[in-house]
């Protein structure tokens, strides 16, 4: 099979190739969003400290750059919510059950962006310096904190709190034991009715008492076989569960919802863990968060950085060099800190995550299959990676191949025929590690000339002038390893793809013709951007 | 009355009259705009560019509590989202496209304002009109499925015949009715802006008179209009028996035979009297007295008749929404025998408004956003002030 086809064999290959279209074009222009405010921010405490004329001239174009930025992020996002709703209503419905509040939360984040960054935009001459200053930064927090509730909810879907994976690195994989399994609290009234030994016999594991309910970890095979049941409008007698439940029981519950069941186990689950809470003690939060919006930051740096060397290039007007020159410094500065950062420090974070909590995910991306020509082995970096993401050089890296294709399902359910991820993903990795380095490279030989002073060649500023394209080329890179990775599961342990997506999808011409008008949207912006922004800078 | 319908209320109350001043400004400023272009008027043509400044603002409004509605819709009823997004990708997709088209086409109509060349300009001005037009469309299809769930239709699953739920006998007055009241209101709000800023001593140059004089004469027509409309969804409204029964019987009218669940008889005579005073208001100083229009009692009335509208428009919305409380779809005790199971259980309790999710039940939570919202709303409040009042 080959790697696309692979990845296409997966259930609702049309819902998911529209929603890559629409989140990523969303989130490309969020980046912007995210990074925008900040190097608003540090121009104008900058121009306070300094009186330069220049650090305020740039502030305010970056602002007005900001204004376009988020009323386009803010259309594309108003479809990418109901795209969800339409394209993924399992998901959400599940996330709004269990999972809402950091959806709900992002509605005073959205409304502190949607007040503080117009308030910039168009409060620009009305404001002192010293109110920009707070404007920009409470811009910047609406942003951010924007940035992590989202990206909460992200990183339950990829590793839910209370997930354990099918991996450790010194014996390998668990699936015999029924790994992946999930930390479920079941509450007692439903415990009663199991047969706890064929429980057991299962791969269920009793850790404690919570008072309410019983603590188990539950095999994600299972989990993911209720889900599919809950959202088919299975009743008990007609689930699995029925294999499970005493027989003297199964009369009271046999006409029960097996979503009532889900639903009951869920929400005591939730709440023994706290429904504030939940979503941010996913174990991947941390890496999420800094790298995301390290992402939006670096994206942010090297579009300064591309859009003063095209200034330097293009523009006619000779008496604002020294301006673009200084903006090209900053784009620079900030370029090489945001990549260091974001690939030594936040990468690196997140990394360790996956390899812990998203084995299989980890396997993917090495390549670690030998079906592949595989370049972490083409390289020799198969010792030194053990090392780099468990910390130890008796680690091994977890195989590919010795993943069960079925290890997903409970005797045929869900309907997903290979539980792998897609191995893809391995040449999207590594293409974008390639590229960050190049980038990273470049920042840093760009950083050395004009350190020491030298006159930039040609091709050195339109390197810089094509810098965004890379950088948004590596985000996006980053993001479909992250996004295509997790597949079959939507979330990580409990619902795969087919269960998510609606039961109802639409004719696959409607999708091309909302897609294509996602990219007319996007070409539009970057038109929007030429006429606003480039056009009256290079006549001056 | 459970806590949750309120905030869903306040912010859908904020969200729909906004989006109805939105509605009347993306038509009447690209039309203002061309005619100032055909006639050479610069005044008309930076008269047009304020009123867009305060669709952009309004607009943004719109957008935000337009969110604030689904993620509250979501977090308090996460199964009625599920079982709507099942089946209503149609109504919904039509909304979608055509928000981001509108959201594209404010875009280029701001920042192309003096950038694009007039024919360019005029056809993005024509696309936020049009746009205007059509997300209403898929809303208030999904409105009118909400009173009797026409197209509904079971084959193991529940799934939407798209052409019987455009049958539905409530959609067109429902659609006719709501862009047609958006359009009073926006002609009412635009006199209303002019006539602040002839009371602010500003005066009035002669397109701003006309535009004044305009925005009250077609509130009237518009008015006029509204009272068949409104007769016209009113009688449709007998396909939805309950929800007619809720407004109704407490005046006096009724369907027989089926129970009234509630009584708003209470919310419509409000939204009357809100009525008449408008049509008072606007017949006096189109008809009766014109002349009073231009002076101080004329612009206090015309603030007052736009205030009246907005209010109108308000009640009206709350009126449709709460006279089918507890349920989401108005008829569901009505057609609920006829769906077959296990979509009768789900669809039993996921349409009904009492069964709020019980993780969201934590009163912390209503009081964190109430205080939040508060907030946010002062800030958007400065924010409108810095924006249109505040000096250089």
């Amino acid at each position: 099979m080959g790697l696309l086809e692979q990845w296409l064999s997966y259930p609702a290959a049309w819902d998911r190739i529209l929603s890559i279209i629409g989140i990523e074009i969303h989130w490309l222009i969020l980046q912007y969003v995210l990074g925008l405010p900040l190097m608003v921010l540090v121009a104008l405490l900058a121009y306070r400290r300094s009186g330069d004329a220049r650090w305020e001239r740039m502030a305010r174009t970056m602002t007005k750059a900001l204004g376009l930025v988020f009323a386009v992020g803010a259309a594309t996002g108003t479809a990418s919510e109901f795209g969800l709703v339409v394209v993924w209503p399992n998901l959400l419905e599940a996330a709004g059950r269990y999972i809402y509040y950091p959806l709900y939360l992002e509605i005073f984040a959205f409304l502190t962006e949607i007040v503080f960054i117009y308030l910039l935009v168009f409060g620009w001459s009305k404001l002192s310096v010293n109110a920009k200053i707070a404007v920009a930064f409470l811009a910047m927090f609406g942003a951010w904190f924007s940035g992590a509730m989202i990206t909460s909810v992200n990183s339950y879907m990829v590793a839910p709190t209370g997930i354990v994976a099918a991996y450790d690195p010194l014996t390998g994989w668990k699936y015999d034991q029924g790994y992946p399994k999930v930390l479920l609290v079941v509450p007692k009234d439903i415990v009663g009715a199991l047969d706890v030994g064929k429980l057991q016999s299962l791969g269920m594991e009793v850790v404690g008492d919570t008072g309410q309910g019983v603590a188990v970890l539950m095999p994600s095979k299972i989990v993911a076989r209720l889900a599919a049941e809950a959202w088919g409008g299975v009743r008990v007698r007609d689930s699995v569960l029925k294999l499970v439940v005493k027989p003297e029981a199964l009369g009271a519950v046999g006409d029960l919802l097996v979503k009532d069941v889900v639903d009951k186990i869920l929400v005591l689950t939730v709440q023994t863990v706290g429904y504030t809470t939940v979503t941010f003690q996913s174990p991947v939060y941390p890496g999420t968060l800094v790298h995301s919006i390290g992402a939006g930051v670096t994206v942010t740096a090297f579009t300064i950085l591309g859009a003063y060397a095209l200034l330097l290039i293009k523009s006619r007007d000779e008496k604002s060099r020294d301006y673009y020159m200084l903006g090209l410094k900053f784009g620079v500065v900030a370029s090489l800190v945001a990549i260091v950062l974001q690939g030594a420090v936040f990468g690196h974070v997140m990394g360790e995550e996956i390899a812990k909590y998203n084995p299989e995910k980890l396997a993917a991306m090495e390549g670690t299959s030998s079906s592949i020509l595989s370049v972490s082995r083409m390289l020799g970096l198969e010792k030194l990676m053990p090392l780099i993401a468990y910390g130890s050089l008796e680690a091994k890296l977890p195989s590919y191949d010795a993943i069960p294709a079925d290890y997903c399902t409970l005797l045929g359910v869900p309907g997903v025929s290979d539980c792998r991820p897609p191995l893809m993903i391995h040449y999207l990795y590594y293409a974008k590690i390639g590229l960050a380095v190049l980038l990273g490279l470049y920042a840093l030989l760009l950083a050395f000339l004009l350190y020491r002073r030298a006159s930039l060649p040609g091709w050195v500023l339109w390197a810089g002038a094509l810098s965004p394209v890379a950088a948004q080329l590596v985000s996006f890179l980053g993001w479909a390893v992250r996004e295509m990775g997790r597949k079959p599961w939507s979330i990580y342990g409990v619902m795969t793809v087919d269960v998510a997506h609606t039961m109802n999808p639409a004719d696959p011409l409607a999708y091309v013709l909302v897609a294509l008008l996602f990219l007319g949207t996007l070409a539009g912006l970057i038109y929007a951007a030429f006429k606003v922004l480039y056009e009256p800078s290079v006549k001056g | 009355m459970e806590a949750p319908v309120f905030f869903l209320a306040l912010v859908f109350g904020i969200h729909i009259v906004a989006v109805n001043v939105g509605i009347a400004l993306a038509t009447l400023v690209p039309i203002l705009k061309r005619r100032a272009e055909l006639s050479g008027d610069a005044r008309l043509a930076e008269t047009a560019r304020g009123l867009f400044r305060i669709y952009a603002a309004t607009y943004g409004l719109a957008g935000v509590m337009g969110t604030a509605f689904t993620v509250f819709l979501l977090s308090f009823y996460p199964e009625f989202v599920g079982v709507a997004g099942n089946i209503a990708m149609i109504p919904f997709g039509i909304a979608i496209v055509a928000i981001v088209l509108h959201f594209f086409a404010i875009v280029a109509y701001w920042y192309g304002w003096d950038a694009f060349s007039p024919t360019a300009h005029f056809y993005a001005g024509v696309l936020l009109a049009l746009t205007a037009y059509l997300i209403p469309l898929g809303f208030r299809a999904v409105f009118a499925f909400l009173n009797t769930p026409a197209g509904l239709s079971f084959d193991g699953k529940p799934w939407l015949d798209v052409a019987k739920a455009l049958a539905n006998p409530t959609f067109l007055p429902l659609y006719l009715k709501s862009v047609v009241g958006a359009l009073t209101l926006g002609f009412l709000f635009v006199s209303a802006v002019l006539a602040v800023k002839g009371l602010r001593g500003g005066g009035l140059s002669g397109v701003e008179e006309d535009l004044y004089r305009d925005g009250l004469k077609w509130g009237t027509a518009g008015l006029l209009a509204m009272a068949f409309l409104g007769a016209w969804y009113t009688v449709s409204l007998t396909n939805t028996p309950i929800k007619f029964n809720n407004i109704f019987k407490g005046l006096g009218w009724a369907v027989q035979g089926v129970e009234r669940l509630s009584d708003y008889s209470w919310l419509f005579a409000v939204k009357m009297l809100l009525v008449l005073a408008q049509a008072h208001i606007l017949l006096r100083l189109t008809v009766f007295k014109p002349a009073e229009a231009s002076t101080r009692a004329g612009y206090l009335g015309s603030i007052y008749a736009a205030t009246a509208a907005a209010l109108t428009v308000l009640t009206g919305e709350y009126l449709n929404a709460f006279s089918q409380y507890p349920f989401f779809v108005a008829n569901l005790p009505l057609i609920t025998s006829s769906v077959p199971e296990p979509w009768r259980t789900i669809l039993g309790r996921s349409l009904d408004l009492r069964n709020v999710s019980p993780l969201a039940l934590d009163p912390a939570l209503y009081a964190v956003t109430a205080v939040g919202l508060l907030a946010l709303l002062a800030a958007a409040g400065y924010f409108l002030y810095v924006v249109f009042l505040k000096s250089e």
